[in-house]
């Protein structure tokens, strides 16, 4: 064969010139019309909602999740590549949903990691899982799920409403607590956390309670960091789904 | 006045649900036309293609329906436009569900309690889409620096990289969690049974070799959780609010 190597060079960068085009114009895309519903509301709706209310709850928000919002693009990029990086933020749920069909994919086809037919076909079943994901939201959460809230009792719906967070946040703490296994880290959190939310909160008034979570991360950060197991080699969270 | 449902379901907000949505589907429709046209050239053929998506489609039919129902569960908070762009899409029940739960708390809100109004709404739906855009605007500025080779923190320091994520995830759903044992009884009875059916669903995850378990435990968690709520809540045992 006549150097099958410059060939598939030159295809490969126009397949990578277009996913990353086209990757970052969708995802903009996204992002605007994700934008647009919220603004909306604030500002044709009618209410009045004052801008610095707006602007403290995005703070006390911001300061939470801010770090995470950097660091999770850095530890996935490996992972994903450059491509399948505009997909995975767009659709959500990557460590459960994206990354696992990736891998079945890449066992699917017989595809040795590392390779472009890999770097291919966890693209490939990232597309196959949005488009599986989008219509099963459609159905069962847009249609059947809105007739289904309308059809329930209205006592039962609120009592949803009031305690849908905590229970949501009970089995959040576990699956994290089991997923990264770093016994010492979540000590330090729960430690702190229950400092500040139920010692300091209580004395030190509101504006501290708008910003006690970030204080929470950010002390615990400190902490973790400081007290870490040197002895010990970390492995980054996502390594052991390396495909 | 209008209700909050007359709000979270504003027609232009549906409007914006499905765009989104769309614009996945318009991504989706150019890299498959991207890998079949450089499939050949790499020895990526077209029933690889075929079979790669497939059984992606196929592997995330359990993980979607999970979400389904911690969406589902989440209708009567935000509205189906709400949900499906920020649980469905983008977010995550855990991340956005504690935005909203942090900017209804600056206002003085409890997340679905009696001062869950129209204005509260808004306000945490703001807060989520600013703050879940920070992972697309990460995303699309470190992407192509990452590509380049610019940034290279793993290289830097991997314990610091090992660390960071896993203490601020764990600090911030820690602190959430605690924060809402003082609310009431139903609270903390709420958070303990939603913390151990998740460690059964786990524990026979493993013993039975049944993965699937894993994906579905957060579902199973919010279901039972919440009839434990509501019976315990029917009991009086509820916050006076």
């Amino acid at each position: 064969m006549a150097s099958p190597t410059d060939t598939s060079a030159t295809a490969y960068a126009v397949y990578d010139r277009t996913t990353s085009r086209w990757g970052r114009l969708t995802m903009l895309l996204g992002l605007l019309f994700s934008y647009a519903g919220p603004v909306y509301l604030v500002l044709f709706s009618g209410l009045e909602i004052p801008l610095s209310d707006m602007l403290t709850a995005f703070l006390a928000v911001a300061a939470v999740f801010a770090i995470l919002a950097v660091v999770e693009p850095i530890t996935y990029y490996p992972v994903l590549g450059p491509a399948a990086m505009y997909q995975a933020f767009m659709i959500g749920n990557i460590a459960n949903k994206l990354l696992p069909s990736a891998i079945v994919a890449q066992a699917a086809i017989g595809a040795k990691p590392g390779t472009r037919r890999a770097e291919l076909a966890a693209v490939m079943a990232i597309c196959g899982a949005a488009v599986v994901h989008i219509f099963s939201l459609l159905l069962f959460v847009g249609i059947l799920g809105t007739w289904l809230v309308s059809v329930v009792p209205e006592p039962v719906v609120e009592v949803a409403r009031l305690y849908i967070f905590p229970a949501i946040i009970g089995a959040v703490i576990v699956q994290l607590a089991a997923y990264v296994k770093q016994p010492r880290i979540l000590l330090i959190a729960l430690a702190v956390g229950a400092v500040v939310q139920l010692l300091l909160v209580p004395v030190l008034g509101t504006t501290f309670r708008n910003f006690a979570t970030a204080v929470v991360v950010l002390a615990t950060m400190v902490l973790a960091w400081v007290l870490r197991d040197r002895k010990a080699e970390h492995a980054a969270p996502g390594d052991e789904s390396l495909p | 006045m209008n209700t909050l449902s007359d709000y979270v379901n504003m027609p232009f907000l549906w409007f914006c649900a499905l765009a989104v949505f769309a614009v996945i589907i318009l991504q989706t429709v150019i890299y498959v036309r991207a890998a079949r046209l450089v499939g050949p050239d790499v020895g990526f053929t077209r029933q690889d293609l075929r079979q790669s998506f497939r059984s992606g489609g196929v592997a995330a039919i359990g993980p979607s329906l999970a979400v389904v129902v911690v969406a589902v569960a989440l209708l009567p908070l935000f509205g189906a436009p709400a949900v499906l762009v920020r649980i469905g899409l983008v977010g995550s029940a855990a991340t956005e569900t504690s935005s909203a739960n942090l900017a209804a708390g600056t206002l003085d809100a409890e997340l679905g309690g009696a001062g869950w109004t129209p204005d509260v709404f808004t306000v945490a739906f703001l807060a989520m889409s600013l703050s879940g855009g920070l992972w697309m605007l990460a995303t699309l500025i470190l992407t192509p620096l990452l590509k380049r080779g610019d940034v290279k923190l793993r290289s830097v320091n991997p314990a610091l990289m090992a660390i960071v994520p896993s203490a601020a995830l764990l600090a911030a759903f820690a602190s959430l969690g605690i924060a809402e044992l003082p609310k009431s009884s139903v609270h903390i009875l709420t958070v303990v049974v939603s913390a151990i059916v998740m460690a059964v669903c786990l524990l026979l995850a493993r013993a039975l070799g049944a993965p699937w378990l894993r994906e579905w435990g957060l579902g199973f968690s919010i279901i039972i959780g919440l009839v434990v709520a509501y019976f315990a809540h029917g009991a009086g045992m509820g916050a006076t609010a």
